[in-house]
């Protein structure tokens, strides 16, 4: 079984969006930038969450955002990310100047996502990562809800 | 800024993939002119700068990279809204940039790459003299 973000299933948005981005570099081959919104404007950021025989992991995928100005709260199991991300920044250019954007499709301003947890969590047992855009929320799940192995007796 | 670095831009022969690889996806790009060049800037949440690989074939701008540090065997997934492990994108790119001098970086999962113009394409300030 391949490792990952669950990568071998059928999506039929993902063909709908294969089939856009083939439109669009028709477009882009006649002129070189075509100032259009191309892709649409996502949730951000976007969440995966996965779970282990004793936690939970939230991934936010939040690239160029600055771990001091994402919050992250837990209350009963409803996890809440709220920030701020400024997408000019990456550009690095001293002052940015919007008529001199041709594309536009990056995620810039402020964001709040609250995504539900499994009953199993405990909110006091929390640490969270960033690397690489990456934010990895570890939530440890409360003792009496681990997951148990049954052992088979033979009798 | 520790983790600028400036990448290999020669073309490289394409490997043919081992395993039957899933569509990579798409990432958001900002396109930005500035009188020197280009800014170009994708985001590409878990690709790092060893992971990351830029080119230009022809006068086709190339990106591609993939996530590195995936979760392990035994993270179960309960729910997923990025699918995929890999992401590409392609631009057409046009006769002003000198694609000799084309810089990339990569920083908190962002791809950053300038395309300078060509001395000739650089706008030019014309004086008004006062007769």
């Amino acid at each position: 079984m391949p490792i990952g973000w669950g990568v071998d299933f059928f999506d039929p948005f993902r063909e709908f969006e294969r089939l856009q981005e083939e439109v669009n570099r028709l477009l882009e081959m006649t002129s070189p930038f075509v100032p259009v919104r191309t892709v649409a404007r996502a949730t951000f950021p976007v969440i995966n969450i996965g779970e282990t025989n004793d936690a939970v992991y939230v991934y936010l995928f939040a690239p160029g955002v600055e771990p001091d100005k994402l919050d992250l709260s837990i209350e009963g199991n409803i996890l809440s990310i709220s920030g701020e991300r400024d997408a000019t920044k990456a550009l690095k250019v001293e002052k940015v100047d919007p008529n001199r954007f041709y594309r536009q499709e990056r995620f810039s301003g402020r964001f709040t996502r609250a995504v539900s947890l499994p009953e199993s969590i405990d909110a006091n047992q929390v640490e969270a990562t960033y690397q690489n855009g990456i934010i990895k929320v570890r939530i440890g799940k409360r003792e009496e809800k681990k997951a148990r192995k049954i052992e088979v007796k033979a009798s | 800024m520790a983790e600028r670095e400036t990448k290999e831009l020669a073309t490289r022969e394409e490997q043919a993939p081992a395993v039957r690889r899933e569509r990579p996806m798409i990432p958001p790009v900002d396109i930005y002119e500035t009188d020197d060049g280009l800014i170009l800037v994708a985001d590409m949440p878990g690709v790092t700068k060893e992971s990351v690989e830029v080119k230009i074939e022809e006068n086709v701008l190339q990106m591609r990279g993939e996530i590195t540090d995936l979760p392990g065997e035994d993270v179960q997934p309960l729910y997923a809204e990025l699918r995929g492990n890999e992401y590409f994108r392609a631009f057409t790119i046009g006769p002003e940039f000198d694609l000799d001098k084309v810089e990339a970086s990569m920083e908190a999962g962002v791809l950053r790459i300038y395309l300078p113009k060509l001395e000739a394409e650089k706008p030019k300030k014309i004086e008004i003299k006062v007769a």
